[in-house]
């Protein structure tokens, strides 16, 4: 008996040290997700063992929930793990990662001059206290997706506000529903998610309010512009236009009822454009256009920057190394290839008049103007803790319809002065 | 005599220093040290703030923290609708299995199925059948009519609903087949004399098999219960604690709190309170009942 | 006549309620595990596809994408290792429990139920501590240690009320013959014990193969992800993909059915010992 505890108690032992292997080529650990078009990642790896082949590159593949993926990748670099290089960061993580000294910062290998080809709201979100710490590598940013067919029906053009986007909505579907067909005016993410608070930004700076002021950085959803915003999705969105499931959508979702041919107007991500028209998925394919997002009366269209970011571990060994996979992920010819054949909108802000590019995704032309726009997420290192704050007060105030939102923002506000006072 | 029993007692303790070396370190000891780290300030994402001690700040924030008080009313909701459910029928499930008849057998491994299912699995089958488009639950109620297809997770109340009927499908066989080993217990002749004596099925339930099935329901209570309260597969899969908090629950929001947060102290007084909490209501029951082996010592 | 009548009415009514029951526990299982025979465009089909068109497309899916061997791999040597480790270690105690007078050994007894009943979160930050300082997250051993520590109260209280079933007298022979405590339980107790310890560990092993709570804090690599993670994290940002959860959910139950049809006497003796003797 106990001879066998003590022979199981070496074979625990032995496990983890079964993992590592010999040192000959340089051992570069890549922590990226689970990518939806596999072929190209394959490609970028083929071609980046091509060119450099002294170095072994390893894939560190975790989820593809942007929370799961930072919950994980955060516990390897607290864990200072030796087997993170390079990562993936989603566009919201560079203030954490650089105040916790998990990013290197890169300044000196990524100069000014180099950083004015990209995109300014990518760049910006990649800067932190003066310093630079990520490579932008593609960007999101949200959009407004239509049934071209439906509009040209009914006589509208695009809508600029968002009151307009409601009237067509509802003239529309009343004119369906007589027909025999059902659709809904709206679907977007409004589950209690990062997604939400990424929504729900769009329509409060569009209406000419805040999350955080940018001046004071004071939280301002309290103030009117910002609880009018709010109080709108809530009795003219959801309330009319929108399936109450919408308030259980991610994206996918939210996608897949806009793609069934069952919603006029889709809020959602630039990858949202090849999907919906890629007639083995979707129902309305060639019948789509794409916008940016409408503002109300007073304000701008205003939309969410998202996208991911290459950073490297302070606690790589091979910080060289590191720099040239990041230096080559980000390069010209890899960000063309991603746009060619992931639908992936570039950082580089050439590849916007690339004809080659703009021939497959000619919606770029259009969302050029978007992307300059995106607006970046509050920028703090404690910002999973705001953005959960964000979420249940809008999933609050949106699900429940008798609440009273200003005096819910108010506390919001406090909640979130009280969290951002803990890093000033 | 004496030598004996002491040799005994030492041979005892040695037989029993792994098992409680694990529970002491893994189980005893993070319990205080919760309750030190819920004493101190510490943010996961700013290693560069340090460790501060705050004294009871945490705590004073904790009481007036609207999620957290939401979450453990809806903890408590739960706990109650859950196992008084799982009770009632479970007693059904485990009056039918322990009458004999073919295929007993059979039926009583159909009933444990769910239990044996990962909470994971059940909580992806649930969410699927109350999918808003295409699930079974909106088929069944509405049949084609899609456009009267209710988004049940989208609505608080509903929501919350759907996190108790997946619990109470999962874990009714538990609570019968602790029930049908108390029925197992309680002897033919007691109801035979009282059949003699002319008692209707109803009067034989309640005065014999209620009575005797007690000891059984109180144990199959306090497990219930106390499983309940650590709800957290179920809300993580279905609904991530929303609609409006609809569905947080304690487990869920401390470990929200701690690791994607990253407030550690704050979430370890969320834990200390669940501990507290939970240990009391223990401590009720354990009052309540007299469990086997401790008599005999 | 009228007797008989209402009897078959009643027994009738009474294999309704057996149908009712059996229906209502396999058939929300047994639903996922059509859907995963299905094909993306059946999944979602309104009115639903039950015939699916035995497709295995999901599979290869949630094998070739998903990595689902590697979480089966994972789950598999996690729960192996906790059910061996606790069974040993649960087993020198329960002798000690049962057979033996010492004195703390009530106090041990009721602090092993205190254990099994703690919310996982009451200790999930320390834990979390401690293996980060001992360098065991995202290693078998970091999630086999909490385990064993969770399932040693149900293995302990198992194996006691077995082992107290047991006669005394075939030890005292043992005694007599001069065996030592650890002789007698290997060498007599043990062995007549093996229903007992098969019971404990079929219900240490579901325990270990189904948690989630620490797996999904400990684990955080893929690599080391066991099912319950997996098939939580398995809906991307982009795809919510219903078949292949559906798939990787019928690969980690379906063991599980086959055990509890062809041990289920063993499962309800054990999950109702030492519960019922109050």
């Amino acid at each position: 008996m106990k001879r066998v505890l003590y022979l199981f108690f070496i074979f625990l032992l032995l496990l983890p040290s079964c993992q590592k292997e010999s040192p000959e080529k340089v051992k570069l650990h890549f922590v990226t997700w689970k990518p939806n078009v596999p072929e190209v990642w394959e490609e970028i790896y083929r071609r980046f063992q091509q060119r450099y082949p002294e170095i072994e590159l390893i894939r560190e593949i975790g989820p593809h929930s942007s929370t799961a993926f930072h919950d994980m990748l955060t516990q390897k670099l607290k864990n200072r793990s030796p087997d993170v290089d390079v990562f993936l960061m989603d566009v919201i993580w560079p203030p954490e990662f650089a105040s916790a000294g998990w990013a290197m910062p890169l300044d000196d290998l990524f100069p000014p001059e180099e950083r004015e080809e990209f995109l300014e709201g990518p760049i910006m979100a990649n800067t932190y206290r003066g310093s630079i710490y990520g490579v932008p590598l593609f960007i999101d940013s949200g959009m407004l997706f239509y049934r071209k067919d439906l509009l040209q029906k009914y006589g509208f053009k695009p809508p600029e506000t968002w009151q307009e986007l409601v009237k067509q909505a509802e003239v529309i579907m009343e004119g369906e529903k007589s027909g025999g067909r059902e659709v809904y005016g709206y679907s977007g993410q409004f589950k209690q998610y990062e997604g939400l608070v990424c929504n729900m930004m769009e329509f409060i700076l569009s209406n000419g309010g805040h999350i955080i002021e940018p001046d004071t950085g004071k939280p301002a959803l309290s103030k009117a512009r910002a609880v009018e915003a709010v109080r709108f999705v809530r009795d003219m969105i959801i309330g009319r236009i929108a399936p109450r499931g919408v308030l259980t959508y991610q994206e996918p979702e939210s996608l897949d009822i806009f793609v069934q041919g069952r919603v006029i107007f889709h809020r959602n991500w630039p990858y949202a454009w090849s999907v919906s028209n890629d007639p083995e998925k979707s129902r309305i394919a060639g019948r789509v256009g794409v916008i940016r997002l409408p503002h109300f009366p007073s304000g701008r269209s205003y939309s969410t920057l998202g996208g991911w970011q290459v950073g490297i571990s302070r606690y790589s060994e091979h910080k060289e190394e590191a720099w040239l996979f990041a230096r080559f992920l980000t390069s010209p010819e890899i960000q063309k290839l991603i746009a060619l054949k992931a639908s992936k909108a570039p950082t580089r802000k050439a590849l916007y008049s690339d004809p080659d590019v703009l021939k497959v995704n000619p919606q770029f032309k259009d969302m050029k103007d978007v992307f300059l726009r995106a607006y970046p997420r509050p920028r703090s290192p404690l910002y999973p803790a705001v953005s959960h704050v964000l979420q249940r007060y809008f999933s609050r105030v949106l699900s429940e319809t008798d609440l009273d939102i200003e005096r819910e923002a108010r506390q919001v506000d406090a909640e979130i002065e009280k969290i951002l006072s803990m890093v000033r | 005599m004496k030598g004996p029993r002491k040799g005994q007692a030492l041979v005892a303790t040695l037989m029993v220093l792994p098992c409680s070396l694990f529970v002491l370190t893994f189980a005893f000891y993070p319990i205080l040290y919760s309750f030190w780290l819920s004493l101190h300030r510490i943010i996961l994402g700013l290693p560069q703030l340090g460790e501060p001690f705050v004294g009871l700040d945490n705590y004073r924030d904790l009481l007036h923290d609207r999620v957290a008080l939401r979450a453990t009313v809806n903890t408590f909701v739960f706990v109650l609708s859950s196992t008084a459910l799982e009770l009632l029928l479970g007693l059904i499930v485990a009056l039918v299995i322990h009458r004999s008849f073919t295929g007993r057998g059979t039926v009583r491994a159909a009933v444990l199925v769910p239990w044996a299912i990962p909470t994971v699995v059940s909580s992806q089958l649930w969410r699927f059948i109350f999918n808003d488009k295409y699930g079974l639950l909106n088929f069944i109620i509405y049949g084609g009519e899609v456009s009267r297809y209710k988004a049940w997770l989208a609505d608080p109340f509903y929501a919350f609903v759907a996190i108790v009927v997946a619990d109470v499908w999962k874990t009714t066989s538990f609570a019968a087949l602790i029930l049908l080993a108390g029925l197992q217990s309680i002897p033919q002749e007691l109801y035979d004399s009282a059949r003699v004596d002319g008692a209707n099925a109803w009067q034989r339930f309640r005065t014999i098999t209620l009575p005797m099935l007690r000891p059984a329901l109180l144990v199959a209570l306090l497990f219930r219960t106390m499983d309940a309260f650590r709800v957290f597969d179920l809300v993580f899969v279905m609904t991530q604690g929303g609609p409006a908090d609809a569905t947080n629950v304690l487990q869920f929001y401390g470990y929200k709190k701690m690791f994607a947060e990253g407030l550690m102290g704050y979430g370890s007084s969320i834990s200390v309170v669940v501990f507290l909490l939970s240990f009391s209501v223990a401590m009720l029951y354990m009052r309540v009942i007299k469990v086997g082996f401790l008599q005999k010592g | 006549m009228d007797k008989i009548i209402r009897k078959r009415l009643s027994s009738a009514g009474f294999f309704c309620l057996v149908g009712l029951i059996v229906l209502l526990s396999l058939s929300p299982f047994f639903w996922f595990v059509d859907t995963s025979f299905k094909t993306e465009v059946e999944v979602t089909s309104v009115p639903p596809v039950v015939l699916p068109s035995f497709s295995l497309e999901f599979y290869r899916s949630a094998i070739t994408r998903y990595g689902l061997l590697h979480f089966l791999r994972n789950s598999f040597i996690v729960a192996s290792a906790t059910t061996l480790l606790t069974i040993s270690l649960a087993a020198l105690a329960g002798y000690a429990l049962s057979r033996l007078k010492f004195p703390f050994r009530v106090g041990l007894l009721k602090s092993l139920l205190v254990v099994s009943m703690f919310p996982q979160i009451s200790i999930a930050g320390p834990v979390w501590r401690i293996l980060y300082w001992a360098g065991l997250l995202n290693s078998y051993p970091g999630l086999i240690v909490p385990y064993v520590t969770l399932t040693l109260p149900l293995g302990v209280w198992v194996l006691t009320s077995f082992f107290s079933e047991l006669p005394e007298e075939l030890e005292a022979q043992a005694r007599i013959d001069g065996c030592g405590y650890l002789q007698t339980l290997y060498r007599i107790i043990l062995p007549l014990s093996l229903p007992g310890l098969f019971t404990a560990a079929i219900l240490v092993f579901i325990y270990a193969w189904n948690e989630f709570f620490f797996a999904l804090l400990i684990m955080t690599q893929r690599r080391y992800q066991t099912l319950p993670v997996g098939i939580a994290l398995l809906q991307g940002q982009y795809t919510l993909p219903w078949g292949e959860i559906a798939a990787a959910s019928t690969v980690a139950t379906v063991p599980l059915v086959v055990v509890v049809f062809l041990f289920q006497k063993r499962i309800i003796s054990g999950l109702s010992a030492g519960a019922i003797k109050g």
